[in-house]
């Protein structure tokens, strides 16, 4: 890597830090207006996420789906591919998940692989359904993947409502995949941190080496415009529902994992927030797999944290979303400032870097 | 000496250090065009981004109809009656013409739009130079030729009577710049005084009465322009060098016949017939340039040789092998190099690093990948053998191409294109937009592809590009091929047929009626 390029990465870190402290700045101006000391609330925050081992494995906990999803969601933005449709690809991958666990008649250790598999299927099917509907009718893919998040989420309560409601329960869930398939608990029954984590490594360790595959580098041309992925002897068709499949795909696995490491039944609300977290998680990363990482950690921290900074204070919880939405303001504020004033240039000096000396 | 309506003195303007004009000096005589010649990077749109208010220099003076001028913005420069056209037009294109102009200035109805008064004015004008444009049709439906002169008459309504133009003529057809010329002089005779950026000595000579050279930012001389002038003086003022304006023909007769054309026809974006029925053979070791007026089908053309377009008929063939309507990616594995028109959207990835670029097209393929894993190692080597043999300025393999000036993005796309050994090279205006030092190296590139077996095809809109280089030159209009001439043909022959003579009358006529719908 050259000096420049260090350059260039040292910068894109220190504005990244710079505006998450900046979220966090307001953030604590709001804590000041509903009458609290912000001081205690992020003291409470940071105990709450890291103040012992539970903590910090719940972190993990809420870092496994966060970090896959991240990386599956910025496989597709990388192809300039708005694939906002995590929610939707992370049900679709638990309810058959759930499904092929609890109905398909073969042995036990058989619907683990095959439940796993259908999970990845179908995620990437339901991500490659808006790919193929915008190669073939140009439909915009922010609108089709809205969209489909609408039928999976409704397509779950109709399921936990219907077909696949507890017989012995009145509430809206199904019943609990058998003890046998659930992923093995790593520090003992009293911690949640479930074998995922290994999957999650996995995952992290292939997605280094991806964007360097002959399928990356494709995939990385195709958001460098239609016509010069054309030229360059790519089917941007093929390769734009290709790319929604992986996205999707990786977040439909993240949909497997949370079955069987933590929720292991299906009810409303399973998805949480995910799939919004892991779009706002892969802009703040830059898309890139490191900064990725770290804004997945940083996140996990944020969202245990405030959870029990409301426990422990008076700060309402409302507060971590605050800080959420100004840090995708300034993700894209970011973008316009650095490219306006361009902090490169106070580093160049070599003769002849001008664009404007024509 | 008639009086000067612009007067700079010691223009120094450093960007990074760097000093994009260096104690420049500058005069404009009231009611003259004034040549600005230089290379690329020169800092020919500096100086005049200077006199417009976008920049402020760091020392120097401007003086304005012998009066000193502060000029802080170009708010300030327009009121001092300077009026500048951009290489890249500022034109809302959904708005209309009268709608565009409005947005520069008040109206004279408060809070009511003046579109009716000011359409008027906008037409009177138009027509007393003679420009066509009605004030109400809409930018987008404008030819790129219709779109500057909006942008030219757009000044002039503003009172603008100093005009500065960045190379107006490098989006003109030969025709439209003979016409665009007589509205100079027109406007010239009418008082206005006009400053023309350019890199092109053949319109310094045919209209210029003064030109102003700079070269690395720094003024090498103020000249009138009288037949004493040549071109090679210019250059040699421009470059600092003598410039090779001739090549060596073909010295072996060329081979086999490698790639040929029979009777291709294939649609233009608009679903309209853009080339009919058209018929080429090229040779192993020749080059044949097609000849023509820009938009005549010679994108189309280039496309369907690349796989970028299907044709609707005929049939194409590669050393005898049917190659018709593949896809793009199997004409690059033929070995089918080709240098698009397009540099910035078709021909490069802007965003990649330079590096990158250059292995755009054989990132899947060995040496450059292994096991499916593209090689970091074997990427930077193909970069620093690029960077020695072709010349690419820029301060590393890592740097954006998006930051190279325009002659080395072309450079970086020759790389490419010529490393792979190609069997065919299909350039599309290799040399558009470049200065003559870089325009000469392109050109000295595909000479030796040339003497190296491969079959060239230059497309380019200039005539005389194609007089140098050509072994043949095919001329193409409205999409047909007009005929197909030997090296060293009379210009005036290929110019007649660039116009489409020879057609049948019937054909010319529908011709013209087709483009007076559009």
């Amino acid at each position: 890597m050259s000096n420049r390029t260090s350059i260039k990465v040292a910068l894109e870190i220190v504005g990244t830090v710079l505006m998450v402290v900046g979220a966090l700045l307001i953030g604590a101006v709001l804590v000041v207006l509903s009458e609290n000391n912000p001081i205690e609330a992020y003291q409470a925050m940071i105990a709450g996420a890291f103040g012992s081992k539970q903590k910090i494995a719940e972190v993990v906990v809420k870092l496994i789906p966060i970090l896959i999803m991240s990386l599956g969601v910025s496989i597709a933005f990388k192809a300039q591919l708005w694939n906002i449709g995590a929610g939707g690809q992370f049900l679709m991958g638990s309810i058959v998940s759930v499904a092929i666990a609890l109905y398909v008649p073969v042995p036990i250790w058989l619907r683990i692989p095959l439940s796993f598999a259908a999970a990845i299927v179908v995620g990437a099917g339901w991500a490659a359904l808006a790919g193929w509907l915008k190669a073939r009718f140009s439909a915009n893919e922010v609108i089709t993947t809205l969209m489909l998040n609408y039928i999976a989420h409704y397509l779950l309560l109709y399921l936990i409502n219907g077909p696949m409601q507890d017989p012995y329960s009145d509430l809206s869930q199904t019943d609990v995949i058998p003890d046998g398939m659930r992923l093995t608990k790593l520090l003992g029954p009293t911690f949640r941190l479930h074998s995922g984590l290994f999957i999650m490594i996995a995952v992290v360790v292939l997605m280094i080496f991806f964007w360097r595959t002959t399928l990356g580098y494709r995939i990385d041309l195709t958001g460098q415009g239609e016509k010069v992925a054309t030229y360059s002897g790519i089917n941007v068709n093929r390769t734009v529902i290709l790319t929604m499949g992986l996205s999707g795909g990786l977040i439909g696995l993240a949909g497997w994992i949370e079955i069987f490491g933590i929720q292991f039944r299906l009810l409303d609300g399973i998805a949480g927030g995910l799939g919004n977290t892991a779009t706002i998680v892969a802009l703040l990363g830059s898309l890139n797999v490191y900064g990725v990482i770290a804004a997945a950690i940083f996140f996990s921290a944020l969202l245990c944290g405030g959870a029990s900074m409301k426990r422990m204070t008076d700060v309402p919880y409302s507060v971590v979303d605050v800080i959420q939405g100004l840090i995708i303001i300034f993700v894209i504020a970011k973008n316009v400032v650095w490219d306006r004033c361009d902090p490169m240039k106070l580093f160049s000096k070599k003769k002849g870097y001008s664009q404007h000396a024509e | 000496m008639a009086s000067l309506a612009v007067k700079m003195r010691g223009i120094t303007k450093v960007f990074n250090g760097v000093n994009a004009n260096d104690h420049v000096d500058f005069d404009l005589r009231k009611g003259s065009i004034h040549g600005l010649l230089g290379e690329n990077g020169a800092g020919k749109t500096t100086l005049m981004n200077v006199l417009y208010g976008l920049y402020q220099p760091e020392e120097g003076t401007i003086a304005i109809n012998g009066r000193t001028a502060e000029i802080s913005s170009p708010t300030k420069a327009i009121a001092l009656g300077i009026g500048m056209v951009h290489q890249h037009f500022m034109l809302a294109r959904p708005l209309t013409v009268v709608e565009n102009v409005m947005l520069s200035r008040k109206s004279r109805r408060g809070i009511f739009l003046d579109t009716k008064e000011t359409a008027r004015e906008l037409r009177e004008l138009s027509d007393r130079y003679r420009m066509g444009i009605d004030p109400y049709s809409k930018i987008w439906q404008l030819s790129v030729g219709e779109q500057q002169r909006v942008e030219i008459l757009s000044a002039i309504y503003l009172g603008a009577e100093i005009l500065i133009l960045d190379e107006p003529t490098a989006v003109l057809t030969p025709q439209e710049t003979e016409i665009f010329f007589d509205t100079l002089r027109e406007m010239r005779d009418d008082g206005k005084s006009i400053i023309l950026i350019t890199h092109k000595l053949e319109e310094i000579l045919s209209i210029v009465d003064e030109v102003t050279v700079l070269r690395l930012g720094k003024l090498i001389g103020a000249k009138a322009v009288d037949e004493t002038i040549t071109k090679d003086d210019l250059t040699r003022m421009m470059v600092g060098r003598e410039v090779l304006f001739h090549f060596p023909p073909l010295t072996r007769d060329p081979g086999d016949i490698r790639f040929r054309l029979d009777g291709i026809s294939a649609m233009n974006d608009k679903g309209l017939v853009a080339l009919k029925d058209f018929s080429l053979e090229l040779r192993e070791g020749e080059i044949v340039g097609l000849a023509g007026v820009d938009g005549n089908g010679q994108k189309e053309l280039c496309e369907v040789m690349t796989g970028l377009r299907p044709s609707v008929a005929g049939k194409m063939t590669l050393d005898g092998e049917d190659v018709t309507n593949h896809e793009p990616a199997f004409y690059i594995q033929k070995r089918i190099s080709h240098i698009p028109e397009d540099r910035h959207a078709t021909g490069l990835a802007l965003n990649w690093s330079l590096k990158n670029n250059l292995i755009l097209k054989s990132f899947a393929r060995p040496p450059i990948n292994r096991n499916h894993l593209v090689q970091t190692k074997k990427v930077e080597e193909n970069w620093l053998q690029a960077e020695k043999d072709y010349q690419i300025l820029a301060i590393d393999g890592d740097e954006q191409v998006r930051c190279l000036s325009g002659g080395n993005q072309q450079k970086v796309i020759l790389a490419r294109e010529l490393n792979c050994e190609p069997s065919v090279l299909i350039a599309n205006q290799p040399t558009r937009g470049l200065d003559v030092g870089a325009a000469e190296y392109v050109r000295t590139r595909i000479i030796n592809a040339r003497n190296r077996g491969c079959a060239c095809f230059v497309v380019s809109a200039d005539l005389e590009e194609i007089l140098q280089l050509s072994d043949r030159i095919a001329v193409i209009y409205g999409g047909r091929l007009m005929g197909i001439l030997p090296r060293g043909s009379d210009p005036l022959e290929i110019g007649a047929l660039m116009m489409g003579k020879g057609l049948e009358e019937k054909l010319e006529e529908r011709e013209l009626e087709q483009q007076n719908i559009h």
